[in-house]
């Protein structure tokens, strides 16, 4: 198997140049480059490509210095035992700066090999020419190879080498498809998440409560108890690993990580409050904060006290996310001489200095080799999966792969920090810049690595770093200028995500000198002409302004509407400076956006982006464009929609719905303009094109509506209340989380459960008195018999017996989950305590082996059991009274020629009294008529045989009739509606809430496939019914549609249905005034992909929410139940699958979802009140 | 643990997978079948990463489990084409340069395989309906869609 680091690339071949220096910490030689004797050539960098394509390019810079083909060059990037170190892969440097000693080295070894070839050619080396590495001269010709023959020659890298003139370039500055893309369009072994090596086992980490916050004395120190016994059914687990607040578990199998990480049992101490982010304003002036000035020009204070017109702003970035597409994942093997870790860190050296700290090891022990990873804007949770590998692998002494989950990513990964920007400022009479006074509050550090802080191997003291500083300082001239950072610890976990803090400085810098302008009743790029000096800047923002037809407009003019759209154009101007300060400066960008603005709904879009930037030379401007473009539809997605929920403890985002990216239909048009300077020094491309987007984006929106909006995101909620003139203010936050300590979700609930309380306690002092009562009857045994044998009863029998069990549904509550059929145990859960199910195979001793048919049939129609014992109602005797005595024969036949099997029933675990039995005399003496079904005779046949199913073996009514408050079926309200197993049975009458009424064919349909095309599908306990079912013939389940179509008053056919149907579909099309907006992204992000009317087509049942019951319904409880517990077995595959969100979502953003929903797609209903209290009932798995 | 064996049909070829059957599609093609193109994004079907053809239609592998698939024809980015005898899909996702970290590819490629046999000539406005559902991170949401655009025969309107 190819392991990706351990190749027979390693072996140093026999003759070989290289070019190196001595190794910056330990080891004796970095290599920057080797060319073997076969003629190939190997290029190292310690940067590493994060999906820009700089592989490409830096194998276009080597091929150039050294005449020879791209295809001839591999460029290694990131491996710490063969790569140099240089540091971590930020501030888009690599080409600018890292490439730099690539670059000479290549163009050393030409001189070199180009005087050997002088010598062994014997001719001058101004007559010798090199074409792919063959090197000429009066028709004479050597090779590379050739010319390193057998040796081995080392060279030290020397500071000057003469490089190529750039006229010269042939490769350079030429654009090649990226090397990298074949591979991975077609499944190649490329991403980290690809390695797998032999005996390799899989681990999962449980994460602790304090979700994304990485400092204060809590961390590391929370983690009271690990219940391993809460993992012990799992197939396959190697090992619980536990240090300090870090906890892993590791399997053989991936999927059983999986399960082990979710039923893992820890028990922590509680969750320290967060300052309120929701008013981030707020919490960063209340964070403390250290001043730094970075300028001060002029006299700043005397200007703004003489300033015509002052004009104090302040401008609010919100926390944002890489949010990287694939979540971190890592292989470690830790062996004893070699730890050896596969990894997609961005910085592998400083990683490897990290694990040698928290492994207290050598950093020579240790190599990291860097795979690809996804997309990573700055520092996300690559390393710490690469700490957490190797702590699991250490734990076991074999390999381990761990792959992070989503919510794990979302919730942990180091966020792109909120930032605060004050400006102080404003005209003087004649509108020129009185002064700038700008001070940027920054939260952020580098996020030290996860493991170290879990285990406690560093202490959990918020570093504060200085990078708030970059591009700070605005490129205007302002004649009275001050620029301050206030250096600050960080509130949650933190690090540099791309545009560091410099994106938000700018949206303040280029927003803020956009007001001045509208104040000086200038031309805002005129304006900003008047104070840059800078040539290259002045000739980019003239070109972008000349390509977009930019048309200077003094005052805003009031745009014309259409309908309710305004549109506004935007400009804004960035050089990105980064790095420590004072920096260096990337590329120049500038933007011209056009937006829209939707005044009724608050959208807006942004229509078209002119971008462009002056990058030096461009080593491959495709893949400069490239980068252009992904930074204006990042940046756009960041400035419209981006920003990260907090609970008042820990990181609230975890899916997709709850931090919404930007999507296809979305995308601006691009026009991108790519200055020509392949005759300056190359420039960083990553970020640039992203710094000047918000700024731009909030001055289109200026220019639609003439409001200013100077926080982010521009979400629909934010421009409506703009609009209104509403001020800014934080929103209120929502209540905290109701804790229940006695949380059990996931249990069983039965329908004989009533609600708890006062009622509940009357009606069972009631029940006693009764039972007591009736409890004076003599008890009756059926004497036990010797297991009838099978052969007694003839196939067609048990056959007709086998349906009727399936009618029946005796096995869905008389097995266990991945338990033998009908062996019982399964919990059933009552407010007066727990009763199991009993085995009912014919096993002597633990079943009904010695059951007599007189014995089975009293069991069936009067709910005693063989001995004398009265059961409880749980069983559905009430209903199994009306069978016929053949049917009762054939299902004690088919009973009986089943498999015996020995499973002991477990006793019913319930207080007193209800443990007594006999009470429940006294509650058939009042409840329970056992007589047989009557046919009724003014009704059809086959009317009569569906109501003979439905209501004797299929005993529906048991669910889905109301029941009173001592568990009976109410009188004169059958089917009229109940609650079972947590969920609702919704009424099958002419009560149901359906908004297309049912009718004969679609029961039909939905007791046959589990779906209704106007109703939904099948889930909860209903599928396993509907799963029952098909072993009917199609006549039996065609006879209980007619018969509970026949309560279906209402009933329509199917033309009205399907124009009702569409009806519904285009009326909910649209989006509702009162829809809750965090709730309809939360659709948006995680439900529509299978439920949007038109979506693209999935594998699976698309289930129409505007026509689905359980949204019209009086309670909210269905629609809650799916949502957290998804449909994992549905009654075919067919339907497809659901998934859960049970660990995804907070209950604040189920609540937003759920009344969503309702408000969308059920809009003629009220709203449900209570959401909140059922969804934390449903996810303790307490009955109604 | 003995459990019986899984049977699947994944790019033409029969596996017997000992795996428990409310394991998801995702872990057996990755893990089993050591195939590499489809990715964990989300495990919830939000994504896209993971999308594999199950008959012909688009699915999300992260949601699907094993036991549902008994029977049924699953086709990998592996089984579409390889570097050296692509799909036309893969070639055009190629030659437009569309992808930037790729992570997302496998589930731009697979969901246009879907669309294209659905609707061979899709119009733009249709290709950035098909792939709403599919998010990608890096911005190269451009170069895909002139990829689609460039699958489908529209090469030359792509320009």
């Amino acid at each position: 198997m190819a392991v990706p680091g351990v190749a027979e690339n390693r072996e140093l071949r026999a003759g070989s140049l290289s070019v190196v220096r001595p190794a910056v910490s330990g080891g004796a030689f970095e290599t920057f480059l080797q060319i073997t004797a076969d003629g190939s050539v190997m290029a190292f960098n310690g940067h590493v490509d994060l999906g820009t394509g700089i592989q490409t390019a830096l194998g276009q810079i080597v091929a150039e210095e050294l005449d020879v083909s791209l295809a001839r060059v591999v460029v290694v990037l990131g491996d710490t035992s063969r790569v140099p170190n240089q540091g971590p892969t930020i501030a888009s440097e690599t080409i600018q700066i890292s490439a730099v000693p690539l670059r000479k080295a290549s163009a050393q070894a030409r001189h070199f090999l180009l005087a050997r070839a002088a010598e062994r050619l014997e001719l001058p080396v101004e007559d010798l020419s090199v074409e792919d590495g063959l090197i000429r001269g009066h028709n004479r010709s050597v090779g590379y190879g050739e010319l390193i023959g057998a040796e081995i020659i080392r060279l030290e890298l020397a500071d000057e080498v003469q490089v190529k003139a750039t006229e010269a370039y042939s490769i350079v500055g030429q654009s090649v498809p990226r090397t990298d893309l074949p591979a991975k369009a077609t499944g190649e072994l490329v991403f980290v998440h690809d390695v797998r090596v032999p005996g390799m086992l899989h681990g999962r980490v449980v994460r602790p409560p304090y979700a994304g916050v990485d400092a204060g004395a809590f961390v590391g120190t929370s983690l009271i108890a690990v219940d391993e016994t809460s993992v012990r059914d799992i197939p396959g687990l190697v090992a619980v690993v536990r240090i300090g607040d870090f906890v892993g578990v590791i399997a053989e199998r991936e999927e059983n990580a999986v399960k082990a990480a979710a039923q893992l049992k820890l028990s922590w101490k509680p969750v320290p409050t967060l300052p309120d982010l929701k008013d981030v304003e707020t919490a960063l002036r209340a964070n403390p904060s250290t001043p730094r000035t970075l300028i001060e020009k002029g006299d700043v204070d005397a200007a703004l006290a003489g300033a015509a017109k002052p004009m104090p702003r302040t401008y609010i970035w919100p926390y944002q996310m890489h949010a990287s597409i694939g979540p971190s994942c890592a292989v470690a093997d830790y062996r004893d001489g070699q730890v050896r870790v596969w990894s997609g860190t961005q910085n592998p050296h400083i990683l490897r200095a990290d694990l040698a700290l928290l492994l207290r090891r050598a950093e020579a022990d240790i190599d990291v080799i860097r795979l690809e990873a996804a997309g990573c804007y700055g520092r996300n949770c690559a390393d710490d999966v690469s700490a957490d590998a190797v702590l699991l692998s250490r734990a076991v002494c074999r390999p381990v792969r761990v792959q992070l989950t989503r919510e794990q990513e979302h919730a942990w990964e180091p966020k792109g920090t909120a930032q605060l920007m004050d400006v102080k400022g404003g005209l003087n009479a004649d509108g020129s810049v009185a002064a700038y006074d700008f001070a940027t509050r920054y939260p952020s550090n580098s996020a030290p690595t996860l493991a170290l802080l879990l285990t406690g191997a560093i202490a959990p003291i918020p570093v504060v770093s200085e990078m708030g500083d970059r591009t700070a300082i605005p490129p205007y001239d302002y004649d009275n200028l001050r620029v301050v950072a206030h250096d600050m610890p960080p509130i949650v976990r933190a690090a540099w995500l791309r545009g560091v803090s410099a994106l938000p400085n700018t949206f303040a810098h280029e927003s803020y000198i956009d007001e001045l302008a509208t104040e000086a009743g200038v031309d805002p790029i005129e304006y900003r002409l008047r104070y840059l000096r800078d040539a290259r800047a002045i000739d980019l923002v003239n070109a972008v302004a000349e390509r977009a037809g930019w048309k200077p407009r003094p005052v805003r003019q009031e745009p014309v509407a259409d309908g309710d759209i305004v549109r506004g154009r935007g400009f804004a101007y960035a050089l990105y400076v980064h790095s420590k300060f004072p920096g260096y400066s990337a590329a120049w960008s500038a933007w011209i956006a056009d937006v829209a603005v939707n005044k009724a709904t608050g959208d807006v879009s942004v229509t078209r982006v002119v971008a462009g930037q002056d990058s030096g030379l461009m080593i491959n401007p495709d893949g400069v464009r490239h980068q252009i473009q992904g930074n204006v539809i990042q940046s756009t997605s960041r400035a419209l929609m981006e920003e990260v929920s907090f609970s008042r403890n820990s990181v609230a985002s975890r899916e997709w719905g709850a931090y919404p990216i930007i999507t296809f239909p979305d995308i601006p048009k691009i026009d991108v303009l790519m200055l020509p300077r392949q005759d300056q020094p190359p420039l960083g491309v990553g970020e640039s094109a992203s710094v000047p987007s918000a700024a731009a984006i909030a001055n289109a929106i200026f220019d639609a509506t003439g409001v200013r909006f100077r926080e982010l995101p521009f979400t629909p909620e934010r421009i409506l209340a703009g609009l209104r003139g509403e001020q800014p203010s934080a929103p209120h936050a929502l209540p905290a989380a109701a804790q229940n300590p006695s949380a059990s979700p996931g249990r069983w609930q039965n329908p004989f459960a009533v609600r708890r309380g006062a009622v509940a306690t009357v009606a069972a002092l009631v029940a006693a008195g009764i039972g007591i009562a009736a409890a004076i009857l003599p008890w009756r045994s059926i004497a036990p018999i010797a297991r009838p044998d099978a052969s007694v009863f003839s196939a067609a029998t048990i056959e007709r017996g086998r349906q009727l069990a399936a009618l029946g549904d005796c096995a869905v509550c008389h097995t266990v989950t991945d338990g033998v059929l009908n062996a019982g145990g399964r919990a059933i859960e009552t407010p007066f305590g727990t009763i199991y199910s009993t085995n009912i195979t014919p096993d002597i001793e633990t079943g009904i082996g010695n059951w007599s048919y007189p014995a089975f049939e009293r069991a069936m129609r009067e709910g005693i059991h063989r001995d004398g014992r009265q059961l409880y109602p749980a069983f559905p005797y009430t209903h199994f009274a009306k069978t016929t005595d053949a049917d009762l024969q054939a299902l004690y036949a088919y009973l009986m020629a089943q498999a015996p099997v020995r499973v002991d029933n477990r006793e019913a675990a319930l207080a007193f009294p209800f443990n007594w039995r006999p009470l429940m005399a006294g509650w058939n003496a009042l409840f329970h008529r056992a007589d047989a079904f009557t046919p009724d005779p003014a009704k059809s046949a086959v009317w009569n045989r569906g109501a003979y199913l439905v209501e004797g073996l299929g005993h529906c009514g048991a669910c889905h009739s109301p029941r009173n408050a001592l568990g009976a079926e109410k009188a004169g309200a059958y089917l009229a509606g109940g609650f079972a197993e947590g969920w609702e049975a919704p009424p099958l009458t002419s009560l149901s809430h359906a908004p297309i009424p049912w009718n004969e064919d679609e029961l039909f349909a939905y007791l046959r496939s589990g779906e209704s095309r106007f109703h939904g599908v099948a889930a909860g306990p209903m599928a396993p019914v509907v799963k029952e079912l098909a072993d009917l013939p199609d006549e039996d389940i065609r006879a209980m549609a007619v018969y509970l179509g026949s309560f279906n008053e209402a009933a329509i056919g199917k033309p009205d249905q399907d124009a009702l149907a569409a009806r519904l579909e285009s009326l909910t099309g649209t989006r509702t005034a009162s829809a809750s907006l965090a709730g309809l992204r939360l659709y948006e992000g995680a439900c529509a992909v299978c439920h949007q009317v038109g979506g693209p087509p999935l594998f699976g049942s698309r289930p129409s929410l505007a026509l689905n019951s359980n949204l019209h319904a009086t309670v909210p409880d269905n629609l809650i139940q799916v949502i957290l517990h998804g449909i994992a077995s549905p009654v075919s595959s067919d339907l497809g699958y659901m998934p859960g969100f049970k660990d995804s979502m907070s209950d604040d953003q189920l609540a937003e979802l759920v009344s969503y929903l309702r408000g969308q797609f059920a809009p003629g209903k009220p709203a449900w009140t209570g959401i909140r209290t059922a969804i934390s009932r449903i996810r303790q798995g307490i009955s109604r | 643990m003995t459990q019986p064996s899984i049977r699947l049909t994944v790019n033409g070829r029969i596996h017997d997978v000992n795996a428990a059957g409310d394991t998801a599609l995702l872990y057996v093609l990755r893990n089993d079948l050591e195939l590499n193109g489809p990715k964990y994004g989300c495990g919830l079907g939000e994504c896209g990463a993971c999308t594999v053809l199950i008959d012909g239609l688009a699915a999300r592998s992260c949601v699907i489990p094993v036991s549902g698939c008994v029977g049924r024809e699953i086709l990998t980015l592996e089984g579409l084409g390889s570097r050296h005898d692509p799909d036309p899909v893969q070639d055009a996702f190629i030659a437009e340069q569309a992808a930037q970290c790729g992570y997302c590819l496998n589930g731009m490629i697979m969901t246009t395989k879907a669309l294209l046999m659905r609707n061979p000539k899709p119009s733009e406005a249709e290709a950035l309906e098909a792939l709403r559902y599919n998010l990608c991170r890096c911005g190269a949401h451009i170069e895909i869609v002139r990829a689609v655009m460039r699958a489908a025969g529209h090469a030359a309107e792509a320009d």
